[in-house]
């Protein structure tokens, strides 16, 4: 696994489904070595955009430049990139080991190279010990581990992750993501991760593409993107939010409701705030916006108030510490904003 | 939808048996061609009765009355082959009626038209003969073959076709023909000669004129009316009677325990009666009617069996010899001929071939060498007097025969001695022809 | 059950605790122990008895194996199946590749087309074939004008070989389509993004998932070679077992019990080839492993690939539809001897059979309409009862129906004869033998298999979980049965019902024994009369063409209705 790591580049990408356009003007820049999320709902083109850089799907218009190499117009199967899939595609006619040694057999290796390589493979995801079983055989898991290994085998140059967490339950899908960065980690390998859960994305990646419509809307690391969102859809896709609408005077923005609040990075084309739930506090006195909680969910470490206010309802999240009641619904509340860091949307 | 209406009919004539009386069923071999002139001719002579038939060839035919013999739902047979007749006699399944008809002679070409016991009665004539196809002759550049002798001749090798005489009655009797013409021994061994010409042994009797007919062979071993109709349909080709041939009527016959007797005898009538006789001369159908006055309606050329210049070697058939050694003779052709047609083939071929190199260096090792691959080809496993030995011939008969019979094995066990001796001197005749060709 | 209260009553019934379903599940045992086992055992018997004594004996078998000739019809009719698979597999491969894989404007019309060669009976076929290819036929007419040699396309085993792979191959291509278009299409894009690609991806990944599919039509193909006789007789071919056993079986007057011997063993090689195939594929229905959704991914074709494409197919096409364009010059044709094409044409020959033939066409359509109506309704319980089911035995109905691939026409033919023949039907319709209504049985016995197999298929996607929502919602077995799991079937039921028309239509090996009348005739009975005559060649040939006709139209509408069927319930549940 020597491999030198290599950066992928995309310029001005379109793709459509006959005249269904489903990427556009895609610019994109992947470091050699890092760790990059496609995230996005169902039907943003996260898959697609995947799928186009494996060179699946319709031929797409642009360049797509893997180390200097454009491979936009090649065939899957000149472009050395490496694909987990979805449903992992294990061949269920062959037994695991055979279903790992195949890129390598396609590569005309020699057998007596392609059996210690097989095998490396395995030991890496831990299922040497399975090498002779056929994938009906395994459990999800280990299905995922074997499409891994698959992958790996060939040394590709870039990894291709489409979704690789979404086929398994609650707890693996913690393990396998936490293995997946560790061994992303120890093999080095430039590797895009298309996922449609934020926290997923957020836990692993390095940087992150925000995509919707078939247009990218955001890229960065995922606390810039949570802190500074760039629009509307970014605020809302990643994490919860309070988007009020409003005005911006030079030094405060002025919601719908009236309220008046400080910001750092005054923007004069400012139309909206993104308010995150845990930056507002709750009181039952004092000074502070009026409002009335409408409802009250437990959610352990913290606890979401549905609150009624001039501005509408708003989202705000408390630190829940044993012993302090919580405020009931009907309660009249007094509401600090914490506006400082808050981010303006111009869209 | 008219079968639902049929069987609301039928429950309705329930209440007058009658009804069913006049229908008549007749199981015959003969095709469409012939028995649909018939239908009408006698359903328009007799309007309230109706002729069912059930077209089944020969073979299939008996099977089937044997097989339904517990309670018999047929009238009437009615095809070509004496021999199945016979068969049919032996087993009680034809019953003896009174049948009126005038003007139809005793005999026909050396053979008895009617059943002495008056079970079955000839209506209709065959001869047995060649059909040619003349586009194919033309093409190929060969002569006409006039006689039995003709066919074994080199120049028609991969050129003639006959049906199994196990799976054709008439062909049966064409086979029968030569054996008691020429003689058990030469009988056979003209068969062999010829056989090493076909390039076909068809199982029906009609994939012979078929194949005439489409040009896929050139010549045909058929029984007269295939050749008469298909030139009448239209076909390019020819019959001739080669001198050897038996004139053998065609039968009818009422079943045992006929459900319509009366109707079932009114048809053997009216086959048999002047107007049933003219019926026999329409283009499709073309067989020679057994009544000689209806020659005089006959077209130009219509080959006349009562006629002085007919097939003048027409031989006396030996009804009794025949049926006695029927399934023997059926089984040794297949077995010889039918089954091991490649092997005879090869054999007949190299012979031929030794044969015209033979003739022009003169050489006389090879001469020698060639008679003996002759030898080999044209010898047979059992002789005719085995042939007609009960304790052979009943090991190929059903097994209601005689049980005192000591037989001389299973039939599958005398079969196979005669294939693994077909198979040896074949390949042996052809080796030593082979050697003769190298002497050369 | 409160047994208490209503005990005694009970007691007194004859079957106390028989569900619906068993009561169906014995009904449908008893109709095949009626109509297959109990005809088929009378005939093979036979096989046990000593000729002359009539005693139990094995040494017929013994005769058999000792029997130079018979060990050879076992060999060629092996090879001969063999081959067979062969050469179908050449001409449904390309097909259902193309069909499959690419965007492709024929696919529709190919995959239909590829169908028809199974709705004519083989024996039409094989005297098309001859005019066509044979020694003196259309085709090697013109080399020999023209280049000077021949092709011994139909000679011998050769003609045998060519005629079955033509008829048999839509099983192929059916099964093997239906495999191709269920593998995941990441199945295939996993082994592209590994490198591999082109004929070795499909040789290497594409084709074994394809396996099963395959299998099951290969294995149609070999049991139905082996098993048929009308094709090697009309070609005069007869060292193979089948031809052998028909021949020794209907010979006049001979009692040789070889014919039954080889009955017997074509019916046990039969099943145990279908057995073999079963085995194998047993844990290898890939489709059920396989998440996600999607099938092959289509690809495009370029210009060159494309005229590649379409040359394929149509050089496949004109092979496989060649019986039919024969049929089509014979049917219009005046007189066709040693001569490329006929003398002149006519519509004559229709003219005939439509003044006196039209009984056959109604007769037919009735024949095959009802025994695949009888098919698909057995199908559907028997799929039901196997697959919904925890009766007893339930496995038995469907080897016991399956089994009826393995029993060669004439044999059931000739046991309806021996079982039903001295049996008198009530209400004046004569001897049960001889009366039509037995034809239809026969004709739904033979082809229930393939209705069973297509109503199982249907039953296995109709998820067990919305019959059980039905059933949550109150509605009971029967009307779950009724309301939900029928309708949801309706695409493989039609499918079902129009193979089994299809291909009961063109039946004769059955028929040929049973038709008491001629006026009771079906239409491949009604050809195969006309074609023993000079002057009914043009006239069969055209009864042939209607016959083509009408089962090519049926199955054009059934396909209609199942394709609408299937967008409709696709587009349901493609949403995600």
């Amino acid at each position: 696994m020597t491999q030198s790591k290599v950066g992928i580049r995309i310029e001005d990408l379109h793709l459509s489904f006959g005249d269904t356009k489903v990427l556009e003007g895609i610019q994109l820049v992947i470091e050699p070595g890092e760790f990059f999320a496609f995230l996005g709902p169902s039907g943003s083109g996260k898959s697609t955009l995947l799928r186009a850089i494996a060179g699946f799907g319709p031929t797409p218009r642009g360049r797509i430049l893997i180390g200097d190499r454009d491979v936009a117009t090649l065939p899957p199967w000149k472009r050395n990139v490496g694909m987990v899939f979805q449903s992992y595609a294990l061949w269920p006619h062959m037994s695991v080991r055979r279903n790992v040694a195949f890129g390598l057999e396609e590569r005309r290796m020699p057998a007596s190279k392609i059996a210690p390589k097989v095998e490396a493979a395995l030991e890496t995801v831990g299922l040497l010990h399975l090498a002779d079983r056929m994938p009906g055989q395994l459990s999800g898991g280990q299905q995922q581990r074997v499409a891994l290994a698959r992958t790996i085998a060939i040394e590709p140059q870039v990894l291709l992750l489409d979704e690789p967490l979404s086929n398994l339950d609650a707890a693996l899908r913690v393990q396998m993501r936490r293995e997946l960065l560790s061994l992303q980690r120890k093999l080095g390998l430039t590797t895009i991760f298309v996922t449609h859960d934020q926290e997923e994305a957020n836990t692993t990646s390095d940087r992150m593409a925000v995509l919707d419509k078939g247009v990218i809307q955001q890229i960065g690391t995922p606390q810039q993107l949570y802190d500074y969102p760039a629009n509307t859809f970014v605020a809302g896709f990643l994490g919860t939010a309070n988007v009020l609408d409003g005005t911006h005077d030079g030094t405060h923005f002025i919601t719908r409701g009236g309220q008046r609040l400080a910001v750092a990075n005054p923007s004069a084309n400012a139309k909206r705030i993104v308010l995150r739930p845990q930056n507002i506090r709750v009181s039952g006195s004092g000074e502070g916006v009026p409002g009335k909680i409408s409802h009250r969910e437990f959610l352990g470490s913290q606890i979401r108030y549905l609150i009624d206010t001039p501005d509408g309802q708003l989202i705000v999240d408390t630190l829940h510490a044993t012993g302090h009641p919580p405020f009931d619904a009907g309660a009249e509340v007094k509401l600090t904003i914490d506006s400082q860091s808050a981010a303006l949307l111009e869209d | 939808m008219h079968k639902i209406l049929k069987l609301s009919a039928t429950a309705l004539m329930m209440t007058s048996a009658a009804a069913f009386a006049d229908t008549v069923t007749v199981v015959t071999s003969f095709s469409k061609d012939l028995t649909d002139p018939f239908k009408a001719a006698f359903e328009a002579a007799n309007p309230d009765t109706t002729l069912e038939v059930v077209n089944r060839n020969t073979n299939a035919a008996v099977s089937y009355l044997q097989e339904t013999r517990g309670s018999n739902t047929t009238d009437i047979m009615w095809a070509s082959a004496p021999d199945a007749f016979e068969v049919l006699k032996e087993q009680g399944l034809l019953a003896k009626v009174d049948v009126q008809y005038e003007g139809i002679p005793d005999m026909i070409g050396g053979y008895p038209v009617h059943d002495a016991d008056g079970t079955y009665f000839g209506f209709a004539a065959s001869g047995y003969g060649i059909m040619y196809n003349t586009r194919y002759v033309e093409a190929n550049e060969l002569p006409i073959a006039e006689e039995w002798e003709d066919l074994k001749r080199a120049e028609y090798n991969g050129h003639v076709a006959m049906s199994s005489p196990s799976r054709s009655g008439t062909t049966h009797l064409t086979v029968e023909t030569v054996l008691q013409g020429e003689g058990w021994d030469d009988g056979w061994a003209t068969w062999k000669w010829i056989s090493g010409n076909m390039n076909t042994v068809t199982e029906r009797s009609f994939g012979v004129p078929d194949a005439v007919n489409s040009g896929a062979t050139g010549f045909g071993i058929v029984i007269d009316f295939f050749g008469l109709s298909s030139k009448a349909s239209g076909f390019p080709v020819e019959l001739v009677y080669p001198s050897v041939t038996a004139i053998v009527p065609a039968n009818i016959g009422i079943i045992e325990n006929a459900p319509n007797q009366d109707g079932a005898k009114r048809f053997v009538e009216f086959v048999l009666s002047p107007e049933g006789q003219k019926v026999l001369l329409e283009p499709a159908i073309m067989r020679l009617p057994v009544n000689p006055d209806a020659y005089a309606d006959a077209p130009e050329g219509f080959p006349n069996p009562f006629s002085e210049d007919f097939a003048p070697g027409a031989i006396e058939f030996d009804v009794e010899k025949s049926g006695m050694r029927y399934e023997l003779v059926n089984s040794l052709f297949d077995v010889l001929v039918t089954y091991r047609l490649d092997d005879l083939r090869a054999a007949v071929s190299a012979v031929q071939r030794a044969e015209a190199a033979q003739a022009e260096s003169g050489n006389e090792e090879a001469a020698a060498l060639i008679a003996e691959a002759r030898a080999l080809i044209e010898a047979m496993p059992i002789s005719e007097e085995q042939a007609l030995d009960p304790s052979y011939t009943q090991a190929f008969t059903v097994s209601r025969a005689d049980p005192a019979t000591e037989v001389v094995g299973r039939q599958a066990e005398i079969e196979q001695e005669w294939d693994r001796f077909a198979v040896e001197n074949y390949a042996k005749a052809r080796q030593l022809a082979e050697q003769a060709i190298a002497l050369n | 059950m409160p047994a208490i209260t209503d005990s005694p009553r009970r007691r007194l019934t004859l079957f106390p605790n028989l569900s619906g379903a068993a009561v169906a599940g014995i009904a449908i045992a008893i109709f095949l122990m009626a109509f297959l086992i109990l005809p088929v055992a009378q005939v093979l018997y036979v096989a046990f008895l000593d000729a002359r004594t009539g005693a139990f004996t094995f040494q017929n078998f013994q005769d058999f194996f000792n029997t130079t000739l018979f060990r050879e019809s076992f060999v060629n009719s092996f090879y001969v199946s063999a081959m067979s698979v062969v050469v179908a597999t050449m001409i449904a491969l390309p097909l259902a590749y193309i069909t499959t894989r690419f965007n492709f404007a024929g696919t529709a019309a190919i995959q239909a087309l590829g169908i028809i060669p199974l709705i004519m009976p083989p024996f039409v076929g094989a005297v098309a074939m001859s005019l066509l290819f044979g020694r003196n036929g259309s085709v090697n007419l013109l080399l020999n004008q023209y280049f000077g040699f021949r092709i011994p396309f139909m000679e011998g085993l050769n003609g045998v070989i060519l005629v079955q792979s033509i008829h048999y191959f839509p099983f192929i291509l059916i099964n093997l389509s239906a495999s191709l278009r269920n593998i995941d299409r990441s199945m295939e894009e996993a082994a592209q993004n590994l490198g591999s690609h082109g004929m070795r991806m499909f040789r290497r990944i594409v084709f074994p998932l394809a396996m099963p599919g395959y299998l099951a039509g290969a294995a149609l193909v070999f049991i139905k070679v082996f098993d048929d006789l009308g094709t090697p007789l009309l070609l005069n071919v007869n060292n193979m077992l089948a031809p052998q056993a028909y021949l020794r079986i209907t010979g006049v007057g001979i009692n040789d019990p070889m014919g039954y011997v080889i009955s017997f063993i074509l019916v046990v090689f039969s099943v145990f080839s279908l057995w073999a195939s079963f085995l194998f594929m047993r844990g290898k229905d890939y489709a059920t492993v396989q998440k996600g959704g999607g099938g092959l991914s289509r690809r495009d074709l370029n210009t060159r690939e494309k005229w590649l494409a379409w040359a394929t197919i149509l050089l496949i096409l004109a092979l496989v539809l060649s019986p039919h364009i024969g049929l089509l010059l014979l049917a219009f044709g005046t007189i066709w001897s040693f001569s490329p094409l006929p003398d002149g044409f006519t519509v004559q020959h229709f003219g005939t059979i439509f003044t006196q033939s039209t009984q056959y066409v109604w007769n037919t359509i009735i024949y095959a309409g009802t025994a695949a109506l009888i098919d698909v309704v057995l199908g559907c319980a028997i799929a039901y009862i196997v697959i919904r089911t925890g009766l007893t035995g339930r496995k038995w109905l469907d080897y016991m129906a399956t089994a009826a691939l393995a029993v060669p026409g004439v044999v059931l033919g000739i046991g309806y004869l021996r079982m039903f023949h001295g049996i008198q039907l009530p209400f004046g319709l004569g001897q049960m033998s001889s009366f039509w209504g037995i034809i239809i049985i026969a004709l739904a016995v033979r082809r229930l298999p393939y209705a069973l197999r297509a109503c199982m298929a249907a039953l296995q996607q109709v998820s067990l979980s919305l019959e059980e929502a039905a059933e949550s919602l109150g509605a009971s077995r029967t009307s779950t049965i009724r309301r939900i799991v029928v309708p949801l079937m309706t695409g493989g039921i039609l499918a079902g019902f129009v193979t089994s028309f299809a291909t009961a239509a063109v039946e004769l090996s059955a028929t040929i024994m049973l038709v008491g009348r001629s006026s009771d005739a079906p239409l491949a009975y009604g050809i195969y009369l006309y074609m023993q005559s000079p002057a009914g060649r043009g006239p069969g040939a055209a009864l042939g063409i209607l016959a083509v006709v009408i089962v090519a139209l049926g199955t054009y509408l059934s396909q209609r209705i199942i394709e609408r069927e299937r967008s409709r319930q696709s587009t349901i549940s493609d949403q995600h």
